[in-house]
């Protein structure tokens, strides 16, 4: 090999490796820039805790007076929907009102004494149980008492 | 096929290639590739001065993106306005980031927006055969104003409040049609949510339409005319 080729290939070696180095620069540097800009939007939607006040309050208490006998009322418990019914005067029932199918909510229906759901005709009873529809699972069931005139409602 | 040349574009990698090459055995798209626009040919003349209308755009460009994103959480009703921009940069994650890349970049863009029309008046690029581009910069330029007029007035501030009371009151001086012009604006006779939600509605659909046509026929015209010559 004389030195004319052996210059060449030299060069053609180095060249390459600048080459590669370059792209691999580039490459690295593109990324950290389109990092720092889809870091940020990221953050700026994702919805956190302090942007939609998800506090969480363990009991809720209300006054007995809110709701006649008979008659059901939906409340914002753990902030999702919850039902409270006053079958009799002391005899109180708390639910999630989210029917288990679609997440619509329920409403009481008094002369049945069941709880109905409006989107896809869905019925539970009192305890949670589905008695036709669609629904999958039950609902969850809360424990209602009644403390004076208020009604707390707690986890089972 | 190792390489594959679309106008002034060489392309190298195979599986761009092969996008390509299924876009176009569908469509039959290289003959758009061929148009003269896509030959952009930078004089050697060109400085610091010839930029600003492409600095001019990227800011637009920022300043959809960032518009866009404080959509998400801007509420425009009177109640709400102040609080939820207050919201977004006290509490919103890099909330103050994208605000602040908006007021800045509108800021800077009416900066070089008159930047870029006073190299084209005093180099007289104007003149024949660029005065549709002039007449479009024209359009441009207010539709520019227009924005920052209207944007002013979203976060409702005793600032945003009072100088829309003021620009407003401005057109009521012109003769016969003035007041009309007023109420128009005004959605009214005072300053209230009416005026609030007109103002959102322009800025973020009518303006942003308008705009971007205007930009598209600004830019082709330069693509087809070419750059100007020295002075």
């Amino acid at each position: 090999m004389n030195r004319i080729s052996e210059d060449i290939i030299k060069e053609e070696i180095s060249g390459g490796s600048r080459r590669s180095f370059l792209n691999i620069s580039i490459l690295i540097s593109s990324a950290v820039v389109l990092g720092g800009i889809i870091y940020p939007v990221l953050k700026f939607l994702f919805p956190t805790a302090t942007t939609v006040g998800m506090g969480e309050i363990e009991t809720f208490s209300m006054s007995i007076n809110e709701i006649p006998v008979g008659s059901a009322k939906i409340v914002r418990y753990k902030n999702r929907p919850a039902i409270v019914i006053r079958l009799k005067e002391q005899e109180i029932y708390a639910l999630s009102a989210i029917c288990t199918h679609l997440g619509c909510i329920v409403k009481w229906q008094e002369d049945k004494k069941e709880l109905f759901c409006p989107c896809h005709a869905g019925r539970f009873d009192l305890y949670g149980n589905v008695l036709g529809g669609p629904p999958p699972k039950p609902l969850s069931v809360y424990k209602a008492v009644v403390e004076e005139d208020r009604i707390l409602i707690k986890e089972v | 096929m190792n390489e594959l040349r679309l106008g002034p574009i060489l392309i190298r990698n195979r599986l761009l290639i092969a996008l390509y090459n299924f876009v176009e055995s569908r469509l039959g798209i290289k003959e758009i590739f061929d148009l003269e626009i896509f030959y952009k040919l930078a004089p050697s003349h060109l400085g610091i001065f010839s930029c600003f209308g492409g600095i001019t755009f990227f800011l637009f460009i920022l300043q959809i993106i960032t518009g866009t994103l404080l959509l998400v959480y801007y509420v425009p009703t009177t109640a709400h306005a102040y609080d939820s921009v207050v919201h977004i940069t006290n509490n919103i994650p890099f909330g103050w980031l994208i605000r602040g890349f908006h007021h800045w970049g509108a800021n800077l863009m009416i900066i070089t927006v008159f930047i870029h029309m006073g190299k084209i008046y005093f180099h007289g690029i104007y003149k024949n055969p660029r005065e549709l581009n002039w007449i479009t910069g024209m359009v441009l330029l207010m539709t520019t104003l227009s924005f920052s007029f209207t944007g002013y007035l979203l976060p409702w501030t005793q600032l945003s409040y009072w100088a829309t009371v003021v620009g407003t009151e401005i057109p009521s001086a012109v003769p016969v049609i003035g007041d009309y012009i007023k109420f128009l604006l005004r959605g009214g006779t005072d300053i209230s949510q009416v005026t609030l939600t007109r103002f959102f509605a322009v800025h973020i659909m009518v303006l942003p339409a308008a705009i971007v046509i205007f930009i598209g026929m600004h830019i082709l015209m330069i693509r087809r005319q070419g750059i100007s010559g020295p002075l």
